[in-house]
């Protein structure tokens, strides 16, 4: 090798660095004006630093368009694009509650258990709120900005795809959401892990809206509040009963309070199809929820009717989930498990029409 | 202290074409992929770069170039671990790539983001030109200080600073969740704060809800519940914990006592509360506030409120304190602090319903053609109630001069997936006269079966053409009916009359039912004839009617018990789940059967916990088929049985 062939060599490696280190400080300045804790701010690589960079402009951009239509119902001053001081209240003036605007943000995603998530039409994640951590195991910043098909149930690409797609029902029905997925967790029963082995599916339950824009159009969204649902169920009324079902949603076991509730004796409802003793016009709700059931083995079904023995119907949410139906046991390996169906039923209503008998289910003595 | 092992798992790191970094890179793609493996293969390609979690690397800004000396160090650290690191990982094997594909696709990525970021840089936009990464970046710094320019949030020092200031993430939360947040006391369930958002909820403005009691706005029935959600009292029922994994119920008694509720404990129900009806008159706009609130008793929505009890020190509350009647003691006031969401199922309806009489209605028959479930818009039509109905067969009502095509429909139903149209047909009200409907059918299949458990019927009434002549046809037709019973029925093709039997009309349902069942099993195959425990005979008809089984155009002596499996010709894509219950009879009939699961789903499943496991295991089976009508015959994987 010739020494000039080193020289430029040299110079050549000298003029790569210094365009680089230009382009780390631009990076560097970039990633300062992030609104992120100082600690994460130094940590983020290049392509997060640019994701959330991007995420920041739309945010700011929904926030713009929406101003406009949160005007009248917000007595909070915006603080993006909008002038301060036109006499408007002051943001906290909720009777003396200090920190209130804080507080009942915290308050909502505590109670409602979950953690907000904005998607773009094209199912970019543009944001999170900080607390998807304590849920998934991961945090805003590493999620953000990542396109949620890359981290979904493949199963379940299709149903998010749809969701994002604006449905000619959603003109009058207001454009809700209500449906389940599954994602990746960095979260196992010991802690987070990251251990791509244990890296688990978590179902989560999601809630929300397609906000519409016609311009800019990029300022579409939809809003999202995601719930894991639980594994273990909490029952706090007595107006609930739980029930155990086959794989096909015929019962296998049914708990003593659905006599209260329903009018069977749990024997009576031994081998019968949940399909039998619920309305008709509610089967697409049922089946909808078998559908999660079986493919996501997690779902929450909207509200149904069940039929009051006798005449008559209730109506009724479950919250379902396929767990093994036999005691895990060590001699046994796990792959083995047969399967069942868990439903935790609450009970929303009274008898409504007493005295109609809709099914045959209702008047047969079994 | 490796650099390498404070990061965990997967991950892209920042380097960019240098060699040097070439074995780090590595490391890390390699990782990544096999995250990505874990995934389908489908999204192997493009996962790899995009399931990376940006995983943070120490000074990870600058290491290409500043650190150039340092470079070497960490490399040769890497390059030791990354040996020890082969020993740990060596489960996570995969394929090695080629250096340059790596890099490539790094680069590309990049290029993509820094695409995408100019396109939401408005000083980008207009310019037709691609502009290069670094005026890119820079014109990024620019904007984004433009847009913090205009808002305070981040200099106030105060708040922790979030990536979107409070108030927006609330509109948001508030947007998302359709609800609204309020707090009750417990004692008297007095409204100490309400959210804005009950506005567009109930209708009811703060102002009108604050103070009042909860109790006043809760439909009667539901107050017993509201209260005992309320209730602190040692009568309060125990928490029940159903746990997932076992099924069964764990009685955990709440830690109640004293005069202190448990904060943090969880509430959740079901109530229905009042709204205020939107009134559309413009003269009672002006009593609104009176009379609005006589009407709107009437009318409620379902409200799930869900949130937990937490007692404030009486010393915060200052202005908006309780009076010492709320205080549960002396020095504490409890409260349930919860968010309230509709359903959109119950939402309420802003005007008031219109009765129409409805031309409409639902029915359930089992597939022989007996009603099992009468939705109550019939009765109108059809003058019976519900439960006159149940039980009996539709071909009993059914116009004589329509059986044969509506016993052709219900052969197909039968057979079919889709939803079959009927012609219009006679149907006989109560009255013996006879109204037009036309029915759409379709077989409703268990999800999980994959079975035909019953047949749904949507019926519409199709308007009469000119009165006069509905009558006399009518007068005749009920002649007729007369003496069906006498005269044999029509020749339907498939429904054998043999002399000597009576043929009801009811008959002709029970064949048709019969006749698929004959057809199924005949063509089942030996090895799905196993009977699964989950599936039960469809109905008991097969029983009573099999004496008159020298009807049945096949002549074979019927096997009462069969279930009526899908047939494989009939139902390719009912395969899939067929195999399931097969495996599932295999698995509690207590086989001795070792399923390879590792081979079909992947190495490495086996390690994961059992409730992991039981799930992983589901996901996996049904994972194989992403869209059920697809064929997957699971007898051709290789479970070793």
């Amino acid at each position: 090798m010739t020494a000039d062939k080193e020289r430029r060599r040299a110079i050549s490696r000298e003029a790569a660095k210094k365009r680089r280190q230009v382009e780390s400080d631009v990076f560097g300045d970039l990633s300062r004006l992030l609104p992120v804790q100082p600690s994460v701010q130094a940590n983020l690589d290049k392509p997060s630093i640019i994701r959330l960079t991007i995420s920041y402009i739309r945010m700011h951009t929904l926030f713009k368009v929406n101003t406009g239509t949160n005007a009248e119902t917000s007595h909070g001053a915006s603080k993006y694009g909008r002038p301060l001081g036109k006499g408007e209240e002051p943001q906290v003036c909720d009777g003396g509650w200090g920190h209130a605007e804080k507080e009942e943000t915290n308050m909502y995603l505590s109670i409602l258990d979950g953690f907000l998530m904005v998607l773009s039409t094209g199912g970019d994640v543009i944001y999170l709120s900080d607390n998807v951590n304590k849920y998934m195991g991961l945090t805003q910043t590493e999620l953000m900005g990542h396109n949620i098909f890359d981290f979904a149930h493949p199963c379940d690409l299709e149903e998010i795809r749809n969701n994002l797609r604006l449905m000619a029902e959603d003109v009058w029905s207001d454009a809700k959401r209500d449906f389940v997925m599954r994602i990746k967790s960095g979260l196992t029963n010991r802690g987070r892990s990251s251990h791509l082995k244990t890296a688990t599916w978590k179902v989560l339950h999601c809630r929300g809206r397609l906000n519409v824009c016609a311009s800019p159009s990029s300022a579409s969204c939809l809003l999202l509040t995601c719930r894991p649902l639980p594994l273990s169920h909490t029952l706090l009324s007595t107006h609930t009963f739980t029930s155990q079902h086959s794989m096909d949603m015929r019962f296998t076991y049914c708990d003593q309070r659905v006599t209260l509730l329903l009018g069977y004796s749990p024997e009576e409802l031994l081998g019968r199809s949940i399909y039998d003793l619920c309305h008709m016009l509610d089967t697409n709700c049922l089946t909808q929820n078998h559908l999660n059931l079986c493919w996501k083995s997690q779902s929450v079904s909207s509200q149904y009717r069940m039929l009051v023995r006798g005449g008559g119907y209730v109506w009724v949410e479950s919250h379902s989930a396929v767990i093994p139906s036999v005691r895990p046991s060590k001699s046994r390996r796990s792959s083995h498990q047969p399967l069942s169906i868990l439903c935790v039923t609450y009970v929303l209503s009274g008898v409504e029409e007493p005295s109609l008998q809709l099914s045959v289910d209702q008047t047969v003595n079994r | 202290m490796s650099v390498r092992n404070t990061s965990a798992g997967g991950g892209d790191r920042v380097g960019g074409g240098e060699p040097t970094e070439d074995l780090l890179v590595e490391e890390n793609q390699s990782s990544c992929m096999s995250l990505s493996s874990l995934m389908t293969a489908s999204s192997v390609a493009g996962s790899s770069m995009s399931t990376e979690m940006p995983r943070k690397r120490k000074g990870s800004m600058d290491n290409q170039d500043s650190r150039s000396a340092s470079i070497p160090d960490v490399d040769m650290e890497d390059d030791q671990n990354g040996s020890d690191g082969d020993d740990q990982h060596v489960k996570m094997k995969c394929i090695r790539e080629p250096h340059s594909q790596i890099e490539k696709r790094r680069r590309d990525k990049m290029n993509h983001l820094i695409d995408k970021l100019s396109a939401m840089i408005p000083t980008c936009n207009p310019l037709s030109r691609k502009l290069d990464k670094l005026t890119v970046l820079r014109m990024a710094v620019q904007h984004l200080k433009s847009l913090k320019g205009s808002s305070s949030s981040f200099s106030e020092a105060h708040y922790k600073p979030s990536f979107i200031p409070n108030e927006e993430l609330k509109h948001l939360v508030i947007k998302a969740a359709d609800g609204f947040l309020f707090v009750v006391g417990c004692d008297r369930g007095k409204i100490v704060f309400v959210s804005e958002s009950v506005m567009k909820i109930l209708n009811y403005s703060r102002a009108e809800l604050i103070g009042q009691s909860l109790f006043d706005y809760i439909h009667p029935k539901d107050m017993g519940k509201v209260k005992e959600q309320l209730s602190a009292s040692e009568l309060y029922p125990r928490e029940r914990l159903i746990d997932a994994k076992t099924g069964l119920q764990v009685q955990a008694d709440l830690p109640v006592g004293g005069a202190r509720l448990c904060s943090g404990a969880r509430r959740s129900f079901f109530c229905r509360m009042k709204y205020n009806k939107i009134s559309v008159k413009v003269e009672e706009k002006e009593f609104q506030a009176s009379s609005s609130k006589k009407k709107e008793s009437q009318k409620y929505c379902t409200v799930h409120c869900t949130g937990y009890m937490r007692s404030w020190p009486t010393s915060q509350l200052g202005a908006e304190g309780e009076g010492e009647a709320e205080k549960q003691d002396s020095s504490h006031f409890s409260c349930l602090v919860a968010v309230g969401r509709v359903h959109s199922h119950s939402s309420p309806q802003v005007n008031g319903e219109v009765k129409v009489k409805s031309t409409e209605f639902t029915t359930r028959y089992t597939m022989d053609g007996k009603f099992t479930f009468v939705d109550q818009r019939a009765t109108t039509i059809l003058g019976y109630l519900p439960q006159e109905l149940l039980g009996t067969s539709c071909y009993e009502y059914f116009h004589q001069d329509d059986l044969p095509h509506l016993a052709d429909r219900h052969r197909k139903v039968l057979r079919s997936k889709e939803k079959i149209e009927t012609n219009c047909y006679k149907f006989k009200t109560k009255y013996g006269s006879f109204v037009t409907l036309q029915s759409q059918w379709f077989g409703f299949v268990n999800p999980w079966t994959k079975e035909v458990e019953y047949i749904v019927s949507t019926n519409t009434v199709i308007a009469q053409a000119s009165r006069s002549g509905n009558k006399s046809e009518q007068s005749s037709n009920s002649k007729t009916s007369e003496e069906d019973g006498k005269k044999s029925l029509p020749i339907i093709p498939g429904i054998s009359t043999t002399p000597g039997s009576m043929i009801y009309a009811g008959s002709i349902g029970t064949q048709i039912a019969n006749e698929l069942l004959d057809f199924n099993r005949m063509n089942s195959s030996p090895s799905s004839g196993n009977v699964s425990p989950f599936s039960l005979p469809l109905d008991k008809s097969p029983q009573i009617y099999n004496q008159t089984s020298n009807n049945v155009p096949n002549g074979e002596a019927t096997d009462v018990e069969m279930p009526g499996k899908s047939s494989s010709e009939d139902e390719p894509q009912g395969a899939a789940f067929s195999g399931g219950e097969t495996l599932m009879a295999h698995l509690s009939s207590g086989e001795n059967s070792q399923l390879d699961l590792d081979s079909v789903v992947g190495p490495g499943l086996s390690s994961l916990s059992n409730d992991e496991a039981a799930m992983a295991v589901i996901m996996s089976l049904l994972e194989t088929d992403t869209n059920l009508s697809d064929a997957v015959d699971f007898e051709e994987m290789h479970w070793s049985l």
